[in-house]
């Protein structure tokens, strides 16, 4: 299949690995927030080192934890130039037309890239390190103080376990489905615009309606076996969070409230 | 028209929610991601199918969940993206709850027109007034929304109403209006 997922699951044994789902999807919001607080040297040396111990502790190669960052270089690079280029301050070094480049304007770049950067390498370790499922787990967890608001949370969690489950036969159907069309000289891969934008018809309306014939099959099976709602259903395992996966939670707040004080 | 379980549009809108997630992946591949807009396909077609709740859920999951696993969109342009996408499920779920001309196409193309429109007004205003407040001008607005996008609208207006149609006459979702001969079928 020449569609690979970009940023998959790796089967490991790590102290990462191992950890709690809700626990490494909590702790990646609260790293988020310090990475976002973060603007002087001593702040991005915090969460330099922070992601750098974490990569030592997921046990997976540094390529792997980087490599989105690397994919999506050309965009750091333009981010960076417009802040450059279009950063409105006084104290500019050189201008011409609209163009002025200030230091500011550089600090405001840098500060901008880093940040994306770092919130990619701690979403890819996220994703590199928990099973889809308990991804899914995880974010039901942070979406139950909803229940106050008598929001269908388990609706809504249970849609999104299904909707991960069907991923990877939906990528596969689609594969097949553009692989058929070329055959059938669909020209979607074609320099012009118009020609790929009609090439696209033969190709969504087959993947849409292969995908809710699926959705309709499991939809009825559901039913014949008594699914009705969410709500009452109960769990195959429902584990508490362990003291490993509370240390890891105080050392992500620690890492944020050092953020806040530096 | 008949109505469909809560299970069956629970599942439906799970599965527009992965298309989030595989589409954009399809149009990369073959060059026309950022063009195109195949994000923006199943949402509306969920919020035409299922209704406004579940177009507004997959609205906020399908960009959310994508970013998640594959990083793109990336998080900083999530929240605008999540804001825009939920307007477009919301606003063209209640149209089409609202809307009944008796003719299956102009229902579709009404909701979805005024679920667009409401979209991008509303993702401009709150880019303007939250996400991007002091950079963002109406300039920008028009160059990103109207000018970059309109392929994809293109595509949006000729696609959406075709697969909800398709889906119809495939017998997979109940016909808006059926015949008296399908009702007796039914």
């Amino acid at each position: 299949m020449n569609m690979a997922v970009s940023t998959q699951y790796i089967p490991a044994d790590s102290i990462l690995h191992r950890l709690d789902a809700r626990a490494k999807f909590f702790g990646f919001l609260v790293l988020v927030a310090a990475v976002i607080l973060s603007d002087t040297l001593w702040g991005y040396a915090l969460t330099f080192a922070a992601l750098a111990l974490l990569i030592r502790l997921s046990g997976l190669p540094v390529a792997a934890a980087v490599q989105t960052v690397r994919r999506m270089s050309v965009f750091f690079v333009v981010i960076f130039i417009m802040n450059v280029l279009f950063f409105d301050s006084e104290g500019a070094i050189w201008s011409w037309w609209i163009f002025s480049v200030s230091l500011d304007g550089i600090q405001t770049g840098a500060n901008v890239v880093l940040r994306l950067m770092l919130i990619l390498v701690l979403s890819n370790l996220l994703i590199l390190t928990t099973p889809p499922m308990e991804l899914m787990s995880g974010i039901e967890a942070l979406l139950s103080p909803l229940r106050v608001l008598h929001l269908p949370v388990e609706t809504g969690a249970m849609i999104l376990s299904v909707a991960v489950q069907f991923i990877p036969t939906l990528i596969e159907e689609t594969d097949t489905i553009k692989k058929a069309q070329i055959a059938r000289g669909a020209r979607l891969e074609s320099r012009k615009l118009r020609e790929r934008a009609t090439a696209m018809l033969p190709l969504l309306v087959p993947v849409f309606l292969s995908a809710f014939k699926r959705a309709d099959e499991l939809s009825a099976a559901m039913e014949a076996r008594g699914y009705r709602d969410a709500k009452n259903r109960t769990r195959k395992k429902n584990l508490p969070m362990r003291s490993a996966d509370w240390l890891a939670l105080a050392s992500c707040a620690a890492v944020c409230a050092a953020e806040i004080f530096i | 028209m008949q109505e469909m379980s809560t299970v069956k549009k629970s599942i439906f809108c799970a599965i527009c929610i992965a298309l989030c997630y595989v589409l954009p992946m399809v149009f990369h591949a073959i060059g026309a991601g950022s063009v195109f807009l195949p994000m923006h396909i199943p949402v509306f077609i969920c919020a035409l199918v299922c209704g406004w709740q579940y177009g507004l859920l997959c609205g906020i999951a399908g960009p959310a969940l994508s970013s998640v696993l594959t990083g793109m969109p990336p998080v900083a342009v999530l929240p605008g993206m999540m804001v825009e996408l939920c307007v477009y499920g919301l606003a063209a779920g209640l149209v089409m709850k609202l809307v009944h001309t008796k003719h299956t196409y102009a229902d579709l193309y009404i909701s979805l027109i005024i679920g667009i429109v409401c979209g991008r007004v509303v993702a401009g205003a709150v880019n303007a007034l939250i996400f991007a407040r002091g950079t963002y001008s109406l300039a920008i607005w028009a160059s990103s929304y109207l000018l970059t996008s309109w392929p994809g609208t293109v595509i949006l207006l000729v696609f959406v109403p075709s697969i909800v149609f398709a889906l119809m006459k495939a017998h997979i979702i109940p016909e808006r209006y059926p015949s008296d001969e399908e009702e007796e079928e039914a």
